[in-house]
């Protein structure tokens, strides 16, 4: 019996093992190649904003020095520290055309902003080109003043209480205001406002003021524009022609930027919805760099200097120089 | 073959006695007569001894039938495996050209964007070059391997997207406008967001496949199933022997013999073609994925030198990439045979690299600009295209070592399964006949 039995288990061991031998002959298919688990979209609109302090004075800034000291007669440590490295490090935008933008051709940085820095450089060192440039985006502006990782800041940053709380400005240096960019294609698209362009998806830069009061205007109205970011307003502008935003809001020198790049676009003649006061940005410390560089601007107003940067970069998308704003003091 | 047969007639005979059957006797035995009553002319095949001796010796007919079968199965098993082994390979190293190739083209895009002004033609070839060799091997490798189709199909979509993304950089550069930094800059990004991630993918799923059939080629489980017949073969013999007490049967013997020779043979083959494949993954084809593997971290490593310097002070994120890719440069290179010369080269371009960022740090970033881009032997440029061309160059050897080694094994294999199927073929015979003349004797 028990040799019987043996014989039934060898048996149909033999006949399993045998199958599935026989079956390894035939041949082998392959579970399809899987595709990399889809990353979460990050979602496109920001926190709703939240009500930005207010005061009477975001253009007041600190007294500038009655005139230019030179290098030796400066006691202020941070200065002279300044003077020890050697040259400025200035926060600029690389993308934003006549304001601060790359020259494809020559690759150097260039805009009325750049200049500005330059003229600074001038001041301090002698020598416009002790400057180094770090392009950086609108939301990294207030860290990097606050970490020290640059001296100062030009890049089209307006001047309100809030940042006041966090960095110190410059006097005035220019004037703007925010407007809408806006497709060819729009009915009576030369009149539109931002508070018309319902369902509209338009687009603003992440950490810009632009944006806050994009928001704003979207949580008003119900069916208001939708609000879509990019990091820059280059970016806004890639959205643009790739189809993923209707409208792009900003200053209206920056939006002369875009439009001079793409021949589709307009820019809106509704008022500008607000006023944006250019200034200089530094470390809330600096307080004595602060005044140095409120001499140079208003030194650069007064010989001229000022209006010609103006001409150069903005004379042709905006008409000739205005009177450069006019400088607030006392803080 | 007589032999057995004409025992049937016989062995029924010696049933018949009992009277069972008595009745049919003068009847020729055909098959017709026999057929309504198979089950039992079965117990009367299988009664008795000679009944056991006729049941175990199909047994043994069926156990050498058994393992000719699976011997040979085995031998073009292990060759099969071999052979898809070498197929997955040359899907991995030609999905991994992919890889490089891709980053190569931003590598070679993001470099013209860097240094400024129209971009040369030298360079505006080499870009084209690198897409159309990817394009050319996503075909290729997509009838390579159809389980692979879906990912490379969707890999195709993220590449056509990125090449458009750079042709729209590159027309907004030609007009000065810098909205085409910003479409060059969303390009890389989504390269490396996007179609990266499916190339490595595939590349994993390939190598797991080569690592599987490497395991496959050595078949010699199954010759067990051999192993165990043969023993079966041995029982059948020590049962006879001692139901006979004829010690020696010469058929029956000699199955058994030319079962294990036949077993031998197939044992020594395939575990001839799993070493030399084992060999193969852990030398070559290891030595090709090291390869591959610094290549393609060496090319993403010099693609972010550029865009560290592109970004102008906000590339530390791209700087950490780079000391991450070098790295996996250094980790790779360790374990290369014969790597010294490459580590050389590798060291030359770390200090190039080193110099660039001292440079740019320092605030010269014009001058960091001029070191990544020179191409002599001093520059960042120089002294990684020379280090790019040696490490493709040695891997796509070990590539081609690899392939061609596994494709040489197990070529006599189909042969030897012939061999050992004959074999076992002759040896049922002598079985047949051996168990049949001992059914003769028992008579």
């Amino acid at each position: 019996m028990s040799t019987q039995g043996w014989r039934r288990r060898t048996g149909a061991l033999a006949t399993v093992v045998g199958i599935a031998a026989l079956a390894g002959c035939s041949g082998v298919t392959y579970a399809e190649t899987p595709l990399p688990a889809p990353v979460a979209a990050k979602p496109t609109t920001a926190a709703p904003a939240t009500s930005a302090p207010t005061c009477s004075n975001a253009t007041q800034s600190y007294d500038p020095l009655p005139s230019l000291p030179s290098r030796a007669e400066i006691t202020d440590q941070k200065m002279r520290d300044l003077y020890t490295k050697g040259y400025l490090t200035v926060g600029v935008s690389a993308d934003t055309y006549l304001f601060g933008a790359r020259d494809p051709f020559t690759s150097s940085l260039e805009g009325f902003d750049i200049d500005m820095s330059k003229a600074v450089a001038k001041a301090i060192f002698g020598d416009p080109s002790k400057v180094q440039f770090r392009v950086i985006t609108a939301a990294e502006r207030l860290p990097l003043l606050q970490s020290k990782q640059v001296d100062m800041v030009a890049r089209n940053m307006s001047m309100t209480c809030a940042r006041w709380n966090d960095i110190a400005f410059s006097a005035e240096y220019y004037r703007s205001g925010q407007k809408v960019l806006v497709g060819k294609n729009l009915p009576n698209a030369a009149n539109l406002g931002l508070a018309d362009l319902k369902g509209k998806k338009v687009c603003a830069p992440t950490g810009t003021t632009s944006l806050t009061k994009l928001q704003q205007v979207a949580a008003q109205s119900s069916g208001g524009p939708e609000v879509v970011t990019a990091p820059n307003h280059t970016g806004c502008l890639v959205l643009f022609q790739q189809g993923k935003a209707d409208a792009i809001t900003g200053d209206d020198t920056v939006l002369a930027g875009l439009a001079a790049q793409d021949p589709n676009t307009v820019i809106t003649k509704a008022k500008a919805i607000t006023a944006e006061p250019y200034g200089l940005g530094f470390n809330k410390a600096d307080t004595y760099l602060a005044r140095y560089v409120n001499r140079v601007i208003a030194d650069l107003e007064a010989d001229g200097e000022w209006k010609a940067i103006y001409n150069r970069w903005l004379a042709a998308p905006l008409g000739p120089a205005p009177a450069p704003p006019t400088p607030v003091y006392g803080r | 073959m007589s032999a057995p047969t004409t025992n049937i007639p016989v062995a029924v005979t010696a049933g018949a006695a009992s009277g069972t059957s008595g009745g049919q006797q003068p009847q020729p035995r055909t098959i017709a007569g026999s057929l309504p009553s198979a089950r039992s002319l079965a117990s009367r095949l299988l009664h008795g001894t000679p009944g056991r001796m006729r049941l175990f010796g199909l047994l043994g007919v069926l156990a050498a039938v058994l393992l000719g079968a699976i011997s040979a199965n085995a031998l073009l098993a292990s060759q099969a495996a071999v052979e898809r082994a070498a197929n997955n390979t040359e899907q991995v190293v030609r999905v991994q050209s992919i890889h490089v190739d891709l980053l190569r083209a931003d590598a070679v895009a993001t470099n013209a964007f860097l240094v400024g002004g129209l971009e040369s033609a030298d360079s505006r070839l080499r870009y084209e070059q690198a897409l159309s060799r990817v394009a050319t091997s996503l075909a290729k490798a997509a009838a390579a391997q159809p389980a692979d189709g879906n990912a490379l199909g969707a890999l195709s979509v993220k590449v056509q997207a990125y090449a458009a993304l750079v042709e729209q950089a590159r027309s907004n550069n030609r007009l000065g406008l810098p909205v085409g930094a910003q479409y060059l800059t969303q390009a890389s990004a989504g390269l490396r967001a996007d179609a990266i991630p499916i190339v490595t993918q595939i590349v994993k799923a390939n190598e797991d496949r080569s690592r599987k059939e490497f395991e496959r080629s050595n078949s010699s489980l199954q010759l067990l199933v051999g192993v165990v017949s043969v023993i079966g073969l041995v029982a059948l013999a020590v049962w006879l022997a001692r139901r006979t007490h004829r010690y020696l049967n010469r058929s029956l013997s000699g199955a058994i013999v030319l079962l294990l020779v036949a077993l031998f043979v197939a044992a020594t083959q395939i575990s001839g073609i799993g070493t030399a494949t084992a060999d193969v993954s852990r030398g070559n084809f290891q030595q090709a994925v090291s390869l591959a593997n610094v290549t393609t971290a060496a090319n993403d490593a010099r693609s972010n030198e550029s865009l560290t310097l592109i970004r102008r002070g906000s590339g530390a994120s791209n700087e950490a990439s780079w000391k991450a890719d070098r790295d996996a440069v250094e980790k790779g290179l360790d374990g290369i045979r014969d790597g010294a010369e490459l580590r050389g080269l590798w060291a030359a371009y770390v200090v190039a690299h080193e110099q660039v960022r001292k440079l740019d740090d320092g605030g010269r970033w014009d001058d960091a600009v001029k070191a990544s881009t020179n191409t002599t032997a001093a520059g960042a440029a120089g002294t990684f295209d020379e280090f790019d061309q040696r490490v493709a160059q040695a891997r796509d050897t070990a590539a081609k070592a690899t392939v061609s080694t596994l494709q040489g094994l197990g070529g006599s294999a189909p042969l030897y399964a012939v061999l050992v199927a004959l074999a076992a073929l002759v040896a049922s015979w002598l079985i047949v006949r051996g168990v049949g003349q001992r059914i003769e004797e028992y008579r």
